[in-house]
């Protein structure tokens, strides 16, 4: 945006790094000479071809990420800007365009276009974008670059033979953790030569099995257009855009639920995506009117990873990749002027999503007992919006406005139960209480099945809006609005409702204060305030399991929901210890020593209950505090100086657990200098800091057992109670076992450039970009959680020595700062050599450095569950240089 | 096809398109050509009331907007410097006296009042991507075209995705400073400009976005997290901006809170109850019982560290697998 001083800023880094055809753009043509040839400069397009040469100093994918310079080594440059057509003076209204950005680079943008002006033109845009992820990323899997990833045919399971003889374990696969000392029968004992033995094979079979594979994604996109006009009033267009993303992404998958070990791999991706837009437009006096048509079709020619397990490479375990699917949508829009200042617009639209791959069913374990209910899903999501917007201006100096909005997202897809063993689980050798309900023969399904339907979430919008603008004085204004908006949510087909929060409510009132009191100083301050208030239903999970609607076998009288119904209770049951006379009847069984819900009653394996008073922030009773202020300075000719403050804070009272409240402000500070008419200069400061504090409980489920491993081991040290008897009978409502955590991001942001032209006779310029980033996360984590002592173990170890606690309580620790600091320094020149050609130079630094405790676990060495990548966290240095040759012509 | 290739193919083509267009230049102009030149100069000449003055030596470069589609004098709907700028009679006898009727300039003392400015731009421009202009965030707040728009020159770069972000950033500048953070879309690569998700001239959507809703915006470049799926995640069909900052973020991929805390904000069952602490992560506090590391929810927990919750539970946005309910299929 243009500021008072001078012309248009733009950032010397785009000048320095992008093609000279930005640079002309802003530069101020040299000084004119006399009468035709400066009129000429001046009306007729230049075109430029610039070529050159850069070279990057290091191997990087952070660096590179987006700019297509993540090697080492030279790349070649190559821009041109090249236009034609009838002289504008002429009364050949052909015009045309080609214009090539970055051809060296796998981040390469073509563009041409040709049309006659008044009558149609024509678009052809080629676009490639290369996302480098990761140049440290390790796996042992061969096959990436495909679907199938296979272990080597020596590969050996991890594990630690001193701590288990059976479970993965890929601690083995570093000598420091492998060849530790291990807890046998509560005394530390190191490994046995046989066990280091095998620790050693391990490790020297599987770690170099861990190679480097290179994570990438690359973008390409052909878009072609067209727009015609039909006459004065009609104008039709329409465009077409193919794009193709392949490469490898880094994706974690859970192998075995039972072991609970994750493998990262590298995932495959392969899609395209199709988009059509087509629209006719009728312009009138005092009215318009368009009907247009957007078309999505996305296509994933992956339709699932397989890869063989670790713990055991005979097997394999298969997770479904995005699947294909579409989206066509109509929008009709319309608008009138009633009179010059009163407008009506409107606006409609239809839109159906589908989707109906075949079920990706390769599993393990006998997966599927019952089959499937069907073979794909035939998802469809029908979303149907409309808008009306009123504005006009009542009386002088007085603007108002009146909008209202519905958007219905209408989510059709049929609702199905689908019955599933989780990942390479058994069936339990119980049997599920729902055998005989289903009309299954008895012990046909284990009490582990997972028995789930799908919900369709559907969303409808409902909002209202009114505003009123009006000038106070002169050069002041202030500004009132009210919104309500009112959001429905539901789920057709489901048994129960779906929606923790069926409807919300918000209120929002807004005013603000605009002033240009004093001509070169002006300023705004805005607040809003906004309360919403939903009906939370604790019990909407139940929409996942139809079972629990009906009455398990086992002696129960009614179903869970019908327990939940009568006593009012959640999915996590009473809140209440150990229950002080034994429980009888539905109670004993539906939440038995008042714990939760035991999860085989309502066919699921997993508790997927939530505690009491949790709320899921994006439904719950909020309140919202909004403040915006900022200020423009024209201090002298050539000083401008602008600060802003925003601040956002979010409260959720009504919320027990889960997003508590969450606060961010940003300061923002700019000055910009004009030294003199070739000399610029600005510099600018952001600070923002985003805050979120949450909270909730890590129960425990209530019991009577009174010792750890033996009789005796009955001390608890730190917590809420003194010893094990008390501490389990309480588990679940242990005040101890409140946690919260405070999370904090802190960024400094300071920028600073200058742009220097007409130096050497007016030959040379220069510009210059300085951006210094330092960013801080930490999370607080307050609470603490118990672990028991490694050496309370059951006979024959020998028992704790008297006095010495057989559970501990552990403080919780704060998270290590995760720190990034960057520093981008962007030098760019320009030399007029004469006044065809020009030589430019250009000068890059790029430095980040960022230690994030999150690459820890992914180490040789530190976690046992899951595998490790050898991701580095990203740090580096590096130069570029480029000098280009650039030869301009009219 | 080899970038070598490829680059071959596409110079091919532009090097048709140079021939066509220079063959078109060399062919002599065909009859009706002659009064179309006529119309063209009858246009030029309404344009010399003002070039007359406002010439090749006039302090600012106005002659510039002859190289745009506004100075294409063949096309009878490109306006004269009168369209925009008004008839200025006044200005016309008095030229340092009085100021052209519609003025433009940020640093005129004579600024015209938003209103009248844009009157001079909607006046044609009042379709297309500005069918909601009348009473949209920008508009009611006094912005005007002529504060992001420079149509004197041959290139505005408000157009152009390398340079359109610096305009944005002139107001929105806690933007600019996020665009810098450690997990970005590639606005600084010059690859995606804020018009790619942005329509500042109005629009139906929230935030002043392109499509009628969040997730359908982010759609258009993320349509494999469309769906529908089987098993669906509450939030992601919700909002996308329930869990995601799209502007820039320290907490890869462009999240607004870390996980797994992020998701407990969520979720409170089964293993998603217990507490994240941070003892016993490398370089930061240590706990221990007796010296040896208990291998419990604190040293550190397996679904804390590395990917956190996502190890195993990475299909977040949605899965179409039969046994994918908990997201790991």
């Amino acid at each position: 945006m243009k500021t008072k001083n001078g012309s248009f800023a733009v950032r010397a880094s785009v000048v320095a790094v992008q093609s000279a055809l930005v640079a002309l753009a802003a530069m101020s043509p040299a000084q004119a000479a006399e009468g035709d040839d400066a009129a000429r400069r001046l009306t007729q397009p230049t075109n430029v071809i610039e070529v050159g040469a850069g070279y990057v100093s290091d191997d990087s994918a952070k660096f590179g990420e987006y700019n297509g310079l993540s090697n080492k080594g030279i790349y070649g440059i190559f821009n041109f800007d090249i236009r034609g057509g009838g002289d504008y003076g002429s009364g050949d209204a052909t015009r045309w365009r080609a214009t090539g950005t970055d051809l060296g680079l796998e981040t390469r943008d073509i563009h041409l276009e040709y049309g006659q002006q008044g009558k149609f033109r024509i678009d052809v845009n080629y676009d490639e974008l290369r996302r480098e992820r990761s140049d440290t990323f390790q796996t042992p899997y061969l096959g990436a670059g495909s679907n199938l990833l296979t272990l080597p045919s020596n590969w050996l399971k991890p594990f630690v033979p001193q701590v288990s003889g059976s479970a993965i374990n890929f601690r083995s696969l570093s000598p420091t953790t492998g060849l530790a000392p291990s807890n046998v029968g509560g005394v530390v004992t190191p490994p046995t030569p046989a066990q280091q033995a095998t620790v050693n094979n391990i490790i020297a079979t599987d770690v170099p099995a861990f190679q480097n594979v290179d994570l990438s994604t690359k973008r390409k996109a052909l878009d072609a257009g067209i727009s015609y006009n039909i006459g004065p009033r009609w104008e039709f267009k329409a465009s077409a855009k193919h794009e193709k993303k392949d490469g490898l992404k880094p994706m974690g998958a859970v192998t075995s639920q039972v072991s609970e070990y994750a493998t990262i791999m590298p995932d495959l991706i392969d899609q395209t995506h199709d988009q059509y837009n087509a629209s006719l437009t009728y312009t009138g006096e005092s009215s318009f009117f368009q009907v247009a048509y957007y078309g999505s079709v996305f296509h994933n020619d992956v339709s699932s990873m397989t890869w063989q397990d670790v713990n055991d490479p005979t097997k394999t375990a298969t997770l479904s990749s995005a699947p294909s699917n579409s989206f066509h949508q109509i929008l009709l829009t319309g608008g009138y002027n009633f009179s010059p200042t009163t407008k009506l617009v409107l606006n409609g639209s239809y839109g159906r999503n589908t989707q109906d791959d075949q079920f990706v069913t390769a599993g393990q374990n006998a997966q599927f007992p019952l089959g499937l209910p069907v073979s794909s899903l035939d998802g469809k999501v029908v979303t149907t919006a409309f808008s009306a917007k009123l504005t006009a201006k009542p009386v002088k100096d007085l603007n108002v406005a009146a909008a209202y909005k519905y958007d219905n997202r209408d989510n059709q897809t049929p609702v199905n139960t689908y019955f599933f063993q989780d990942a390479n689980e058994a069936r339990a050798a119980a049997a599920s209480p729902f055998n005989a309900a289903l009309g299954l023969p008895a012990n046909t399904l284990g009490s582990n099945i997972n028995i789930y339907a799908n919900r369709p979430y559907s969303k409808k919008i409902n909002q209202f809006n009114a505003d009123a603008d009006y000038a106070v004085a002169k050069g002041q204004r202030i500004q009132g609005g009210y919104e309500y908006q009112e959001i429905e949510r539901k789920c057709d087909g489901s048994w129960i409702n779906c929606a923790d929060a069926p409807k919300t409510r918000e209120n929002t009132l807004r005013a603000e204060w605009r002033a240009n009191v004093v001509e070169n100083l002006s300023g705004r301050l805005a607040y809003a305030y906004s309360e919403r208030r939903v009906n939370y239903d604790e019990n909407a999970f139940l929409a996942l399991v139809p079972m629990a609607n009906v009455v398990p076998a086992g002696g129960a009288t009614v179903s869970a929901y019908q327990y939940l119904q009568q006593t009012g209770l959640t999915g996590f049951g009473p809140v209440a210890g150990f229950p002080s006379a034994p429980l009888t009847g539905n109670a004993a069984i539906f939440s038995p020593n008042n714990n939760i819900l035991p999860q085989a009653l309502y066919g699921s394996r997993n508790n997927i209950n939530e505690e009491v008073g949790m709320r899921r922030f994006n439904m719950a009773d909020r309140n919202r505090n909004k403040v915006r202020g900022s200020v423009n300075w024209d201090a002298s000719d050539r000083l401008s100086l602008q600060g802003g403050l925003d601040y956002n804070k979010d409260d959720y009272d009504n919320s027990v657990y889960g997003l508590k409240n969450a606060e961010t402000w940003a300061l923002n500070l700019e000055g910009t200098y004009v030294i003199n008419a070739d000399f610029t200069a600005q510099a600018f400061y952001t600070y923002e800091d985003i805050q979120s504090q949450s909270a909730g409980i890590s129960y425990a489920a209530n019991s009577n057992t009174a010792f750890v491993g033996q009789a005796g081991n009955t001390i608890v040290s730190g917590g809420c109670f003194a010893t094990v008897l008390a501490k389990n009978s309480n588990a679940k409502i242990d005040p101890c076992s409140n946690w919260s955590t405070d999370m904090r991001d802190k960024v400094d942001t300071f920028g600073a450039g200058f742009k220097y032209r007409n130096l050497m006779g007016g030959r040379l310029e220069i510009a210059g970009d300085l951006v210094y980033t330092h960013a801080r996360t930490d999370i607080g984590v307050a609470g603490g959680s118990y672990a028991n002592n490694p050496f309370a173990l059951a006979a024959p170890a020998p028992a704790l020595a008297p006095g010495v606690p057989a559970v501990i309580f552990i403080p919780a620790a704060n998270t290590p700062t995760a720190t990034t600091k960057t520093i981008e320094l962007r030098l760019g020149g320009q030399y007029a050599i004469d006044k065809a050609s020009a030589l430019r130079v250009l000068y890059w630094y790029q430095h980040l450095k960022s230690n994030d405790y999150v690459y820890d676990g992914m180490q040789f060495g530190t976690l046992t569950n899951i595998i490790p990548t050898n991701e580095q966290p990203f740090n580096y240095n590096v130069h570029v240089v480029g000098v280009t040759y650039i030869y301009s012509w009219r | 096809m080899l970038p070598v290739q490829k680059i071959a193919a596409l110079g091919a083509l532009i090097g048709l398109f140079l021939a066509g267009a220079v063959a078109a230049a060399d062919s002599p102009p065909p009859p009706d050509m002659a009064v179309k030149n006529e119309a063209a100069q009858k246009a030029l000449a309404k344009d010399a009331v003002c070039t007359t003055c406002h010439n090749e030596s006039w302090r600012v470069p106005v002659l510039s907007i002859y190289q745009t589609r506004h100075g294409n004098r063949a096309d009878p709907k490109a306006p004269n410097c009168q369209s925009c700028h008004g008839d200025s009679a006044g200005h016309q006898k008095d030229p340092a006296g009085v100021h052209p009727d519609v003025v433009f300039a940020v640093n005129s003392k004579n600024i015209s009042s938003p209103d009248d400015r844009n009157g001079a731009c909607l006046g044609c421009h009042k379709t297309g991507l500005r069918m909601h202009w009348a009473g949209s965030e920008h508009q009611s707040r006094d912005v005007s075209c002529s504060n992001c728009h420079t149509v004197h020159i041959p290139n505005d770069p408000v157009l152009a995705k390398a340079t359109q972000p610096e305009v944005c950033y002139a107001c929105h500048k806690t933007q600019r400073a996020q665009t810098h953070r450690i997990s970005t879309h590639p606005i600084l690569a010059g690859k995606m400009a804020c018009s790619d998700c942005h329509n500042p001239h109005g629009s139906t959507g929230p935030k002043l976005l392109v499509k009628n809703s969040v997730n359908e915006t982010c759609y258009t470049c993320h349509a494999e997290k469309r769906g529908p799926f089987l098993w669906e995640h509450g939030p992601v069909v919700d909002d996308c901006s329930n869990c995601h900052t799209p502007h820039g973020s320290t907490n890869a991929p462009l999240l607004k809170a870390r996980v797994p805390w992020l998701c407990q904000e969520c979720h409170s069952g089964d293993h998603g109850a217990a507490i994240n602490s941070g003892a016993n992560l490398p370089n930061g506090n240590v706990t221990t019982i007796n010296g040896t590391q208990p291998l419990a929810n604190q040293s550190p927990r397996t679904q804390m560290n590395a990917r956190a919750c996502l190890n195993c539970h990475v299909l977040v946005h949605g899965s179409n697998h039969p046994a994918g309910a908990k997201f790991q299929r």
